[in-house]
């Protein structure tokens, strides 16, 4: 009873820190938007925006109002699924239709890029977790794969794609790729594809989770209870998935806000129809309510993803409700 | 990661020369190198690459130009060594913001207690928890997009990572022997805090952490000009936006895109083994 009194205790922490994170992070989006230069509506639209949508804008984000008034009024708004309507990217639609479709397909590209991330890295951590010591050969391509920015990575493989498909063309060979890395969006599967790559190999996310769990892989096997059950003669990998499920766990959501900032970059980059694609269309356009809509989705979606992790840490690690923080 | 004197060497030399030609670019005048010349000198190959017979006619050797010619017929190098100007003033600008706020921030939430650490602790999280690239973005459509604006910026949004970091070495330190005998010898908390924590212990993770920001403007300089010309705009040279144009010319020359992605990809990685080597080298001395 003592065990479920303070799990919901805990529970009930997390959550109240996640909603005050909530406010504070729109609170700081709302207030960039509020402290645009000269008159705020005027800075924020576009050149030649009618004056009946200019008004329309002021009050959807409660600029006629004070700072606090406004910024609870907008929020609530955003709350009921009202973050305005787009002024030039889908003119007139609701920026909750066209974010939350491309949000999907972000989120489902993040999500699975990290998850192959994860199991690439648990595998390379399973099988060299008994070699202490780096070759000073192996150092230099990990080197190089902890600090090829994603936007790098991506500019390589685009054009190396490109020098590829004129070559063969150049060459008249009949195989190519069914798609052309211009940047343009299309049906095809391999931007998709090749932007996860890009996504999992760079940014030093692949080799910051291998050194991650291979140092907490070595940890595990050399603990006194983990000794302990070898002694005994019983298996100790039961013992040793369970106690690494928590800093995996912690990882995914601890680097989830570094693959939504890289996910922006692919996307453009290859073409593919997402919430960064089209943040970027609406950032050239100045198209200010679905910028606004899609960092909203961005930022809320680090938040609940941090505290589904924590509410897991919570669930599966005794050690955690002990603490009671 | 790379160690010993290769790394400091190797990684040292990049990044010095990053700084020397930071600081000098400003003050050579390289007008007739810039100068478009798109007739003559469209597209010419590096020195040490031979040209097509196609490029011969347009390029006459010698090109006097190492790295070749872009699309208006100007040098690369050129452009390269006045790129770095573009980016070496904002990137100090943001690495001081981050290291003085952050350290602060991390020095105040690793050594008090009660609401203050609260208060400190929260607004660190909060910060970590808007998506930098996505944020930036939001900033360039509400403001005229800088390269000042976009650092200051990218500075303020690499505070939590500099205060986390300073805040779990200060915590660990708040409770050492020494520590608890300055207290118990009336030494001001803030001298404690700001010079016998933060600057004797903390000096190798606040440079490291400094070395890996001005990384980190280097790459969000040439990712804002390549996803929309946020950052330098021509006809200032800077890497990003050297990419940015070279992408629409792809198909006709590699070296005008080659040349500043290896500059990017290669500052960026000697800044890194730079912070990490002397940071090393920084803690094995103390102990």
């Amino acid at each position: 009873m003592n065990r479920l009194v303070g799990f919901a205790g805990v529970v009930s922490k997390r959550i109240s820190g996640a909603i005050a994170l909530l406010i504070g992070a729109s609170s700081i989006i709302y207030l960039t938007v509020r402290m645009a230069p000269g008159n705020a509506v005027d800075a924020i639209t576009p050149m030649g925006t009618p004056d009946d949508i200019k008004q329309q804008l002021a009050a959807d984000f409660g600029l006629n109002e004070g700072p606090v008034k406004g910024y609870f009024s907008w929020l609530s708004r955003a709350f009921q699924g009202d973050l305005g309507d787009s002024l030039v990217v889908a003119m007139g639609s609701r920026v909750v239709d066209e974010a939350l479709p491309a949000y999907w397909i972000t989120l489902r590209l993040s999500a699975l890029a990290l998850l192959f991330c994860l199991a690439v890295a648990f595998l390379a951590a399973l099988a060299t977790s008994h070699h202490q010591r780096r070759s000073g050969l192996m150092a230099a391509p990990i080197y190089v794969f902890t600090t090829i920015p994603s936007f790098i990575m991506a500019v390589f493989l685009i054009h190396g794609i490109n020098s590829f498909v004129r070559y063969n063309i150049s060459q008249d060979v009949i195989f190519t790729l069914d798609w052309y890395a211009l940047g343009q969006p299309s049906d095809s599967i391999v931007p998709t594809l090749i932007g996860g790559l890009a996504l999992v190999f760079s940014d030093g996310l692949f080799v910051d989770y291998l050194n991650a769990l291979r140092a907490e892989l070595t940890k595990l096997k050399t603990s006194q209870f983990i000794m302990s059950v070898k002694s005994r003669g019983a298996s100790v990998w039961p013992h040793i998935i369970r106690n690494l499920w928590v800093p995996l766990v912690a990882g995914y959501a601890a680097r989830l806000p570094l693959v939504l900032s890289s996910v922006v970059i692919v996307e453009k980059i290859f073409g593919i129809e997402g919430a960064g694609f089209l943040l970027i269309e609406a950032a050239k356009v100045r198209d200010l309510p679905m910028v606004v809509g899609v960092s909203l989705l961005f930022t809320m979606t680090v938040i609940i993803v941090d505290l589904l992790a924590s509410l897991v840490r919570v669930a599966t690690d005794p050690r955690e409700v002990a603490r009671g923080a | 990661m790379l160690k010993g004197q290769l790394g400091l060497w190797s990684s040292g030399t990049i990044v010095g020369i990053f700084c020397l030609f930071g600081f000098i670019a400003p003050l050579v005048d390289y007008s007739a190198q810039d100068a478009v010349n798109q007739r003559e000198r469209q597209f010419c190959p590096p020195a040490f690459v031979d040209a097509t017979p196609e490029q011969s006619r347009s390029c006459p050797k010698p090109t006097g130009s190492f790295f070749g010619t872009d699309h208006l017929g100007r040098e690369v190098g050129i452009r390269l060594f006045k790129g770095i100007q573009a980016v070496f003033f904002p990137g100090c600008l943001a690495a001081i913001l981050a290291i003085f706020i952050g350290g602060l921030l991390g020095a105040v939430g690793g050594y008090t207690q009660g609401a203050l650490r609260a208060i400190t602790l929260g607004l660190i999280r909060i910060i970590d928890t808007l998506p930098r690239m996505v944020f930036l973005i939001l900033v360039c459509t509400i403001f005229r997009p800088s390269i000042t604006l976009i650092a200051v910026v990218a500075g303020i949004l690499s505070i939590p990572t500099v205060a986390t970091v300073v805040r779990v070495k200060v915590e660990r330190l708040a409770s050492e022997d020494y520590i608890l005998a300055h207290i118990a010898h009336g030494f001001r908390p803030v001298k404690i805090l700001l010079y016998h924590i933060l600057w004797l212990q903390c000096r190798s993770v606040l440079i490291r952490q400094a070395s890996f920001i001005f990384g980190y403007i280097v790459f969000i300089e040439a990712a804002l000009c390549y996803l929309g010309d946020y950052g330098v705009q021509e006809p200032q040279p800077s890497w990003g936006n050297m990419i940015a144009q070279a992408k629409s010319y792809a198909l006709m020359s590699t070296w005008p895109w080659l040349f500043p992605s290896l500059a990017v990809m290669v500052t960026i990685a000697a800044f890194m083994a730079f912070g990490n080597v002397i940071a090393n080298r920084d803690e094995g001395a103390k102990r």
